[in-house]
């Protein structure tokens, strides 16, 4: 069974459509990468995936489940996290990892979901501090940690590294190349082509609406003559 | 100064949203509205009441003598119905001579004045009676009967103008005895017709309570509930702009995206985020309750100790537990009322800021019947404003304790059900706007909206 199933995607805001059949497949395990400039569809792809956005035309099955028929379960098996997502500022990171792991689990299970949120957020005695004195970089481990720690089948990924410096956007990497070794599906978008050369396994080019290009990003490298995936996407875009 | 102007153009442009100039133009108009209102009860109240009168209308009330300029002498005699009908003789309808006697019971008088929906009658003694005190040079009193009318603000003038038109009564007849009676007791003769709250009756609640006037019960009533519209309206945008807020932020920190994919019904979280905020709502319902009891037992112990109060227990208008309830329960109703509809204004907003604006219809909602059952009275009010009044939730409990003093249930559970129906609507229209996109892209990427606005 394939982790992620889009066919013929469309998605139109009034009478503006703003994803033009978009059609594609991401296995089990696999870390894809949407790439594409402002305003291409990225979000409101990940957006339809984890059911936020209804559908205007087409299907998406997530491990089986049809988001629009059966959206409770796809949000059983997924994660998502929004670019520049924030917490509950008024709680300190144990709390909120404490508040969203008893949505998944309680008892003993919801305590260790939440040992292993702590972990892999990586915050130190900081943990215990409030929210809202967190440095981005702070925040948004955080809510990886809150997305990783329910195990979730397919992590959704928007922007993930987007305003984070090198150190931060590197440990981060890391973490999402963890998180697709343990055996978890991640679809993530980004503007940043050097990330997603470096940590997808396959990448899909979205321009206005249209996804213009899918493959592994070697192969689509060697396709259009060029050294990085930047300028395959400028290549496909500009012509 | 250039630079000043460049920023106060942006702050003036900011802070001048289509929103804020939308709250302008209602306050004003709600204003101009209220004026109008005032103005309308205080030419209501100014007007020359209808009256009834219960006398002998062919018999003399007292017979004298007097000299025409000429030196000749006539024969006259005084009559309260032909004086009374003299004084009125630019509104003759409003004065009604009743067709109960001098001899008749009050309680007959009152059911003669509840058929022809008269609500204030003057009821002088058989004119022998009346004749025998005068030359006897004993003031003579005449009795008071009202039908309490629940009314607003200005509802207790009517009172003061029937003793009006009894103190030119009482100059006409003075004027006589001085001229042609040849009086000289001063007590007497400044004052042969008396009219006091000794003698009279109010009938309320299906007695007739004498000692009793229609303006000390208002009064009573008015000490009791004025402030419960005021204290409704703070706990509604109090508890609206907490809603609405939690919402803006939910939206400005993205947590609503992230709480909206988790493994839970809408329902859920609709339900949640109503609940708490009703618990909160409450809470701050109760302690301003228990604020306004504190408010309330000074008030009326104000009152007895200046000797004007009126026990309301005394003459069952008091809330007994179940009426409490019944308040407590209305007040329950209109803001599970109100958090429908910040969840329906908040699921719009698009950040904190614009949660801020979005309160302002709901303020004016709670605006519109604070102002109309503080000045009219939901029982003073015309039955447009009534409609206008019920169809606003809030309205409810704010008219629900004067509703229960004059032992108005019906109107009170009416609102009950009212509530509890728009409540539901309005939980079901949120949860409708959770499993929609609006509540992610907002109303800019709505069709209508679009066409609307003609902007894509």
């Amino acid at each position: 069974m394939e982790a992620l199933e889009l066919r013929d995607v469309r998605k139109s805001y009034g009478d503006r459509e703003a994803v033009h059949g978009i059609s594609l497949t991401v296995h089990e395990g696999e870390i894809f990468g949407l790439i594409g400039h402002n305003g291409a569809g990225k979000t409101t792809t990940l957006r339809m995936i984890s059911t936020l956005l209804t559908i205007t035309g087409g299907s998406i099955s997530v491990f089986g489940h049809d988001v629009a028929t059966e959206p409770e379960e796809v949000r059983r098996i997924i994660s998502y996290l929004p670019e520049d997502a924030g917490a509950y500022r008024d709680l300190t990171g144990r709390a909120y990892l404490n508040f969203m792991a008893g949505f998944f689990a309680s008892g003993q299970e919801k305590e260790e979901m939440v040992a292993k949120g702590i972990e892999l957020a990586d915050l130190g005695e900081r943990i215990d501090s409030k929210v809202d004195t967190y440095s981005k970089g702070m925040m948004r481990r955080l809510l990886i940690a809150r997305a990783i720690m329910p195990n979730p089948k397919l992590a959704i990924m928007d922007e993930v590294t987007s305003g984070l410096d090198v150190i931060n956007s590197y440990e981060i990497r890391e973490v999402i190349r963890g998180i697709a070794k343990s055996g978890v599906t991640v679809i993530m978008s980004s503007h940043n082509m050097f990330e997603v050369d470096m940590l997808c396994d396959r990448v899909g080019m979205i321009d206005q609406g249209n996804l213009i290009l899918l493959g592994k990003p070697a192969d689509l490298k060697a396709e259009s003559g060029a050294d990085t995936l930047e300028e395959v996407f400028v290549r496909a875009v500009k012509g | 100064m250039s630079h000043i102007t460049s920023i106060m153009k942006k702050e003036i442009r900011e802070m001048l949203t289509p929103g804020s100039v939308a709250s302008i133009i209602v306050m004003v108009v709600l204003f101009a509205g209220l004026g109008l209102m005032i103005n309308g009860e205080v030419e209501k109240a100014s007007t020359l009441p209808t009256i009834g009168i219960v006398a002998d209308e062919d018999s003399s009330y007292y017979d004298y003598e007097y000299t025409d300029a000429e030196g000749n002498v006539h024969k006259d005699s005084w009559n309260p119905v032909k004086y009374l009908q003299y004084l009125y003789s630019d509104s003759a309808d409003k004065i009604v001579v009743m067709s109960s006697s001098t001899s008749s019971s009050d309680e007959e008088i009152v059911a003669e004045m509840e058929e022809k929906g008269i609500a204030s009658v003057v009821v002088f003694p058989s004119a022998s009676e009346f004749m025998a005190s005068i030359e006897a040079g004993e003031s003579v009193d005449v009795r008071q009967l009202y039908l309490y009318e629940p009314t607003g603000m200005f509802g207790t003038v009517s009172t003061s103008a029937v003793s009006l038109v009894l103190s030119y009564a009482n100059s006409n007849l003075s004027s006589i005895l001085i001229l042609e009676g040849g009086y000289t007791n001063y007590e007497f003769v400044t004052n042969p017709v008396t009219y006091s709250t000794a003698s009279t009756g109010t009938y309320v609640n299906g007695t007739i309570q004498y000692n009793i006037s229609p303006d000390s019960i208002t009064n009573a009533v008015t000490s009791q509930t004025m402030m419960i519209p005021l204290v409704i309206m703070i706990i509604i945008m109090m508890v609206g702009s907490i809603v609405i807020s939690s919402m803006g932020s939910e939206k400005e920190n993205k947590t609503l995206e992230t709480l909206l994919t988790l493994p839970i019904k809408r329902t859920t979280i609709v339900a949640g985020k109503i609940v708490a905020a009703a618990i909160v709502g409450l809470v701050y319902g109760l302690a301003y309750m228990v604020g306004m009891s504190i408010y309330m037992g000074s008030m009326t112990s104000m009152y007895t100790s200046t000797g004007t109060s009126v026990d309301l227990a005394s003459i069952g208008m008091a809330l007994d537990l179940t009426d409490w309830l019944l308040v407590l329960v209305s007040m329950f109703f209109a803001i599970v009322c109100a958090l429908g509809i910040c969840m329906i204004l908040g699921a719009f907003s698009k950040n904190y800021k614009s949660a801020q604006t979005m309160t302002m219809p709901l303020s004016i909602l709670a605006m519109i019947p604070m102002f109309v059952i503080m000045f009219s009275g939901w029982y003073g009010s015309g039955s447009m404003l009534q409609a206008v009044c019920f169809i606003i939730p809030f309205s409810h409990p704010m008219m629900a304790m004067q509703a229960l003093m004059y032992g108005d249930v019906t109107l009170v559970l009416e609102g009950i059900a009212y509530m509890a129906v728009f409540a539901l609507a309005t939980i079901l229209i949120t949860v409708k706007l959770y499993n929609s996109d609006i509540l992610i892209t907002g109303l800019g990427q709505n069709k209508y909206y679009q066409r609307l606005t003609g902007r894509k």
